[in-house]
């Protein structure tokens, strides 16, 4: 058995200059503009429910073509930032969390049956919901670093996934990715069920 | 093993090397205050949008009217004392100027020549520096002044061939403006709300 070697004099040097190439330690919270803004974005991308129902909200637009298209993507922040009024007055809006799981089963529904109804239908399904997911935004907005970046950053954030939502919708140009979206549909609805029995309280 | 030694020495590290409690002269300040401040950002990215979705002619007028009325406006904010309507009217701007874009009708130009030097007064007046007197006040209002253009020239030549040249540049331009009408009802009803 060999006899372990003494560290030569060069690896230990190495060692200790590479102990002195400290990394920042990155452990405060943000505060101020960039703060707001990090919450604000993330606040949508971190909540799986929020998440899947803002891409569906793309994903219908896409199967619906022109104008839905566009149409529904801007009628969701406009809609929206009305629920977000609602929550800074404080007005209760029954069943939050119930209407935003409920928003990702029937979205999800609606993308996995290709459902087309009339535009003027259609959009008032996807503004009913923006309700519910602004008033959640909208009751957070006074504890936020910085409210207006809080607002710039949760729209921003939820047009995005609209926009991704749009983009995986261009599969429909193809008869396989017709087939692909609507399996994205039932995804969506799955997990819209999940959450809707979530917040039922039966699990 | 002395090979290592050398590469060990690449490894980076931020060099902090930057005094932050120091300016950066105030023609610098100038710029960056409407830049590094949303509440100017914003509307004036949307005044670039909707100069974007109007004729050619008439979205030039932006290039000219906005800095002007913007220099106007500095300049009288910080010889005077700014009255309590301006921050209401800039926080309306994101409100109106989005709904503006979100509508993307060709505007009278009077009606845009007054939206412009409205808003560029208005925001003008909100990004003036009261302890400022002399060369660094005219630097000031040169640097807040600059960035009016830039940002303006930069966004209406963008969105004007974004509309002009893509199939989908008006409706990407509208989307935008969805946003900044959304963002300016939530943060106009915030700051009414909070209003003592």
């Amino acid at each position: 058995m060999n006899k372990p070697t003494a560290l030569q004099p060069a690896t230990l040097l190495t060692f200790l200059l590479l102990t002195l190439c400290a990394g920042q330690a990155q452990a405060h919270a943000e505060t101020g503009v960039a703060g707001g803004l990090i919450s604000g974005f993330l606040h949508p991308l971190l909540g799986l429910d929020h998440l899947v129902a803002m891409v569906a909200v793309g994903l219908w637009g896409a199967q619906l073509q022109k104008p839905a298209i566009w149409l529904l993507p801007i009628t969701f922040p406009l809609l929206m930032a009305m629920g977000a009024v609602l929550g800074l007055f404080g007005v209760p809006v029954p069943g939050i969390e119930v209407g935003i799981a409920l928003s990702a089963l029937i979205l999800g529904l609606m993308v996995l049956f290709s459902v087309r109804p009339p535009l003027v239908v259609a959009a008032v399904i996807v503004g009913f919901f923006a309700i519910f997911h602004g008033h959640a935004h909208g009751t957070e907005l006074p504890d936020a670093a910085n409210p207006l970046a809080y607002g710039v950053g949760f729209v921003v954030s939820t047009g995005l996934l609209h926009l991704a939502g749009i983009v995986l919708g261009v599969l429909t140009l193809w008869p396989a990715g017709v087939r692909a979206v609507k399996g994205l549909g039932g995804c969506i609805t799955a997990l819209g069920v999940y959450f809707s029995v979530a917040s039922f309280g039966w699990l | 093993m002395r090979r290592l030694l050398w590469l060990a020495l690449l490894i980076p590290v931020p060099a902090s090397a930057h005094l932050v409690s120091t300016r950066f002269g105030e023609f610098y300040a100038g710029m960056l205050h409407p830049v590094t401040t949303l509440g100017h950002l914003v509307p004036w990215l949307a005044v670039g949008l909707l100069a974007g979705l109007q004729h050619s002619a008439l979205a030039r007028k932006v290039l000219l009217l906005f800095p002007l009325a913007v220099l106007a406006g500095t300049w009288m904010g910080s010889e005077l004392n700014t009255a309590a309507w301006v921050g209401i009217v800039n926080q309306s701007s994101l409100l109106i100027l989005g709904l503006l874009v979100v509508l993307a009708r060709p505007l009278p130009p009077a009606v845009f020549s007054g939206v412009v030097m409205i808003h560029g007064l208005s925001h003008g007046l909100g990004n003036g520096a009261t302890d400022l007197s002399g060369n660094g006040l005219l630097l000031y209002v040169l640097g807040v002044t600059t960035a009016a253009y830039l940002l303006v020239t930069l966004l209406t030549a963008s969105s004007h061939q974004l509309v002009t040249r893509q199939s989908w540049g008006t409706v990407a331009i509208r989307a935008g403006g969805s946003w900044i009408a959304a963002v300016g009802l939530i943060y106009l009803t915030f700051t009414l709300l909070a209003a003592p």
